[in-house]
């Protein structure tokens, strides 16, 4: 509760913080149009040529489309800003004013800042999510929205923890400002489902940088083509990553020394 | 001028060697890129029985990963560090030495180019084990396909410029540079060979510079190409980089008149 509290002030300071800049703000949701525009165009290019990519319709990859820009937009709003400030707090030795504070250290170095332009691409996000979702209404039920919901958390955890456990390595390797390059390739590919990967990429976006699967796995829910048992497999393995990445941190924050001292 | 160069380029390749690590992840991760729609239209020739129009599977292997070279090589980065500099006003002791500053954007993507190679040779191999490559380019192709490159680069580079030097106006190039760049990743040919856009995006993007740069030299390069198009193509190109060029002068000149810079 204190932590939702506290989240609500970061939220608004940040959002003032925005504010102040609004021919920019405006200039980044513009962008924002222009990219999600961009990116369909070449979805329906592609659908053109074959009414179906790998067994995905084109409303089916629609939702997949919104939720991959669902992902990347709350992935931005929320997670990398933080984690961007929290390298810099490593290299320069003022992480050491964070940890002293009275919350967890966890959650102030990874929910402390906000890109709130990024709530732009979410939106956008949910409207092609929509787009695809109303073409298909009639094969999709209660059951299934839920295991959307569910499995579209459970991605959103996935990408949590794995940026958590990216930026743990600061701890030790303090310049790993590339490693947050590396997600942003991979989360580059996760606009398209999963299975149309070759072998060794389709292996690494389902386990060891799993944005693949923390897109792919929701679309599936509303193409009908997500088992209980898979559903099941997110959920257990968001729980796992969840608590190997808090284990993790702890370990990681125990090697951490200061720049000075 | 060529003395001034070599040392620009050898002090680049100081620098640049300081992050060796950077330039390596950075280079493995942005030719993961092509690979995504490399998969996305082997996916669509499947559905299609193995081939869309001309397109065999391997057809778009050679394609992609002829298009991941011309990029490499082509491809350049000015906007958003220009901005930075015309927002700071470090354009202004930069304006007093003698070299004007595109020669220093010249050796940075020279330095660039040269040290990024390195990285870019195993991935292409990875992706040409992954999908099976299919080479049918005559020498005179790879003779060609030299000029076209470098005319591509030009062209890019200069486009680059232009719209870096609307900083001097606006102080915020990284929205018209979004902008620029998601027209250019549908016409340049990055979501599909330009041969394969719809009808009309086919012609618009033949009449905008974006082909050039990038999705003719990789026709040129895999092969595609008849001989006399190849004349076409690199005539049209040269006409683009002159067009450029002069509109870059214009554009410079007038830019540094408004150019008032920060703290001054």
């Amino acid at each position: 509760m204190r932590y939702l509290r506290l989240l609500g002030i970061f939220f608004r300071t940040e959002l003032q913080f925005e504010l102040a800049y609004r021919v920019n703000f405006i200039a980044e949701l513009f962008g924002l149009v222009m990219i999600v525009a961009t990116s369909l165009a070449a979805v329906l290019v592609l659908f053109a040529y074959s009414p179906t990519m790998n067994g995905w319709t084109l409303p089916q990859m629609l939702v997949l489309l919104g939720v991959f820009y669902i992902v990347q937009g709350i992935g931005e709003l929320a997670f990398t800003p933080s984690f961007e400030r929290f390298m810099e707090h490593v290299r320069l030795g003022t992480l050491d004013f964070i940890l002293i504070k009275p919350a967890s250290s966890q959650f102030l170095v990874s929910l402390r800042h906000f890109r709130i332009s990024a709530i732009g691409q979410v939106v956008l996000g949910l409207g092609v999510v929509g787009a695809g979702m109303v073409q298909i209404a009639d094969t999709i039920s209660a059951v299934d929205v839920i295991s959307f919901v569910v499995a579209l958390s459970c991605g959103l955890v996935l990408i949590y923890t794995l940026l958590l456990v990216l930026s743990t390595l600061a701890f030790w390797f303090v310049r790993v400002e590339n490693l947050l390059v590396v997600y942003q390739a991979f989360l580059d590919a996760a606009r398209f489902p999963v299975d149309i990967y070759p072998g060794w990429l389709r292996v690494t976006l389902s386990t060891v940088i799993p944005i693949g699967v923390a897109v792919t796995v929701p679309a599936q829910a509303v193409a009908g083509k997500l088992e209980l048992a898979g559903l099941g497999t997110i959920v257990a393995v968001a729980i796992a990553a969840w608590l190997f990445a808090a284990w993790f941190w702890r370990f990681g924050l125990r090697s951490y020394t200061g720049a000075s001292a | 001028m060529l003395r001034a160069y070599r040392a620009l380029l050898v002090a680049g390749f100081q620098n640049a060697s300081q992050y060796r690590l950077t330039l390596f992840l950075y280079v493995f991760f942005s030719v993961l890129r092509p690979i995504i729609f490399l998969a996305a239209w082997v996916a669509v020739a499947n559905a299609r029985g193995g081939s869309v129009g001309s397109f065999s599977v391997t057809d778009f292997a050679t394609y992609y990963i002829a298009l991941t070279v011309v990029l490499h090589l082509a491809l350049s980065w000015n906007a958003y560090e220009f901005e930075f500099q015309v927002r700071q006003g470090r354009l202004s002791p930069l304006l007093l030495r003698p070299l004007h500053p595109i020669h220093y954007a010249v050796v940075e993507n020279l330095v660039w180019k040269m040290f990024t190679i390195v990285a870019l040779v195993p991935v292409l191999i990875l992706t040409g084990i992954t999908f099976g490559v299919h080479l049918t380019a005559q020498p005179w192709h790879y003779v060609l396909f030299v000029p076209s490159l470098l005319l591509g680069a030009a062209l890019r580079f200069l486009f680059g410029w232009i719209i870096a030097a609307s900083a001097f106006w606006i102080t915020r190039v990284s929205s018209v540079s979004t902008f620029f760049d998601r027209i250019q990743f549908i016409f340049a040919g990055q979501i599909a060979p330009i041969s394969l856009l719809p009808g009309a995006l086919q012609t618009v993007a033949y009449a905008m510079p974006f082909a050039y740069m990038f999705g003719v030299p990789t026709d040129i390069l895999r092969g595609a190409t008849t001989f006399e198009q190849t004349l076409v193509f690199l005539f049209v190109q040269a006409a683009w980089v002159v067009a450029a060029y002069l509109a870059l002068q214009a554009v410079w000149r007038a830019g540094l008149r408004a150019y008032s810079a920060v703290g001054a």
